[in-house]
């Protein structure tokens, strides 16, 4: 049986979509402007000379890494309120499951970019009497920073499509439009193809976007 | 063993082990105001380890290490203001990559002494202007030769205008012709007056500008004295052996 291709049926099902692609980029940046924080202060805490924070820090990035992403939405969303007895919003659900997960990885890039400034830079740092804290600020981080823009592209685009899992929990966002359209006029060849260049848009903007910014700051250190 | 009324850096029975190597077995040393002390010694012989120990960039394992009255490695010291009385001057430079040529001078300025930044920022021009860098100032350190570079590595540990400083090889990752420009430098501080600790291999600097030069080896001080005597008359064995090999080197 041939299929019955019609490009009307994409036009169409636009409007709808663009409404979860909405969601689906305020959940992708809040998850990952949260994550981006907690990633960073993970990241520095397995860094640091005390055990304890660093011993949190990998308890943490362990039990994120080590389980699926759709297990820890389900668990938050269906398996925490049962505990604490208060349901949280599947929108605010999946803004803290994306950040829980991007934190973790992010961890692990802040970790690799800051070890992998010469400790000499510090060393010169604190040499002219800067606290450990200022150096880091100062001489560190902003080298660091920019060795990490490559890897946290990666994860952005990860964390955008992982959205997609939020499903589960019935968040409205791009996948889930999709899904309701099908619903009613079964046509999955369409409006798959639709999604799949509409994530493709969002993911092919970011690495854009940080290439962009990667060469501006390049610029900005004399080279 | 030298004595003065109140010495600049003092180092008592300094011990300094990493694992089962003892790298340090007992460093003795007072140092003078206005005073030029260089420390030669093969690789391996401790000195670099030694000179940091002044700076507290390492850890001791025992022994006390004193520079300005300040017992660095009391718990009561605040490391950060006396890590600004001794400044340190890498092998390596260890610029700030990532900053032109007169924010990495005016870094410690700025951010340890709230200096405001145009006063800093005159502070800086003139000690560009001092190692002949003034031209360099909004330049960034890739630009620069490595010669260049240790010049404003020099400058910056001026910009905080310590009581001493202190040279770790500081031409040892230098091209030969790039030597002589950098050690120019040094020699125009130590006719200033600055006190200065030095590990190098320059012997004829050595010899042209320290007031006294100490020989490390196996952790311990084997031989120390005055240039003249120190390189022709030698008394360690050790000492003569070493000094043998880097002449014909």
């Amino acid at each position: 049986m041939a299929l019955d291709f019609k490009a009307s049926v994409m036009w169409e099902s636009v409007p709808l979509l663009l409404g979860g692609v909405h969601l689906t980029i305020i959940i992708t940046l809040g998850g990952l402007a949260i994550g981006f924080l907690l990633g960073t202060a993970t990241g520095l805490a397995k860094t640091a000379r005390g055990k304890l924070p660093r011993a949190l820090a990998d308890i943490y990035v362990e039990a994120i890494r080590g389980t699926p992403l759709i297990v820890q939405v389900m668990f938050l969303y269906f398996g925490v309120p049962l505990a604490t007895g208060m349901r949280i919003p599947p929108v605010t659900a999946g803004i803290v499951a994306i950040a829980v997960n991007s934190g973790a990885y992010i961890a692990e890039i802040v970790r690799g970019a800051v070890e992998s400034i010469d400790v000499g830079q510090t060393e010169a740092g604190r040499s002219i009497g800067l606290t450990r804290m200022q150096a880091l600020l100062y001489v560190v981080w902003p080298q660091a920073f920019r060795r990490m823009i490559p890897p946290l592209g990666n994860q952005f685009i990860i964390s955008l499509k992982d959205t997609s899992l939020l499903v589960v929990i019935g968040v409205g966002e791009l996948t889930r439009q999709g899904q309701e359209i099908i619903a009613v006029n079964f046509r999955a060849f369409e409006v798959w193809l639709t999604v799949a260049v509409m994530y493709l848009v969002m993911t092919l903007s970011i690495a854009r976007v940080l290439r962009i910014y990667e060469r501006k700051l390049n610029a900005r250190f004399g080279r | 063993m030298k004595t003065c009324e109140t010495p600049m850096i003092e180092i008592r029975n300094l011990h300094k082990r990493f694992g089962q190597n003892e790298v340090l077995r007992g460093i003795d040393l007072t140092v003078c105001p206005g005073e030029v002390v260089v420390i030669i010694g093969p690789s391996g012989s401790g000195k670099s380890t030694a000179l940091r120990c002044i700076n507290r960039l390492e850890e001791i394992t025992s022994g006390k290490v004193v520079v300005d009255g300040h017992d660095l490695y009391a718990p009561a010291t605040d490391i950060n203001y006396v890590r600004t009385e001794a400044g340190m001057v890498f092998q390596q430079f260890n610029l700030f990559p990532h900053m032109s040529v007169l924010d990495n001078v005016t870094l410690g300025p700025i951010r340890v002494r709230r200096t405001p930044r145009a006063e800093a920022d005159r502070l800086g021009l003139a000690l560009l202007e001092k190692v002949g860098l003034a031209d360099k100032a909004t330049a960034y350190p890739d630009q620069l030769s490595g010669g260049q570079k240790q010049r404003v590595a020099i400058a910056r540990s001026l910009a905080m205008q310590p009581k001493v400083l202190l040279f770790d090889e500081p031409t040892s990752a230098l091209d030969p012709e790039l030597v002589g420009e950098v050690l120019e430098v040094m020699r125009a501080l130590a006719l200033e007056g600055m006190t200065m600790v030095i590990v190098t291999h320059e012997m004829g600097f050595a010899r042209e500008v320290a007031d006294r030069v100490i020989f490390i080896d196996q952790g311990r001080i084997q031989e120390e004295g005055p240039p003249d005597e120190f390189f022709s008359a030698p008394k360690n064995p050790r000492l003569r052996e070493f000094l043998g090999r880097v002449r014909h080197a």
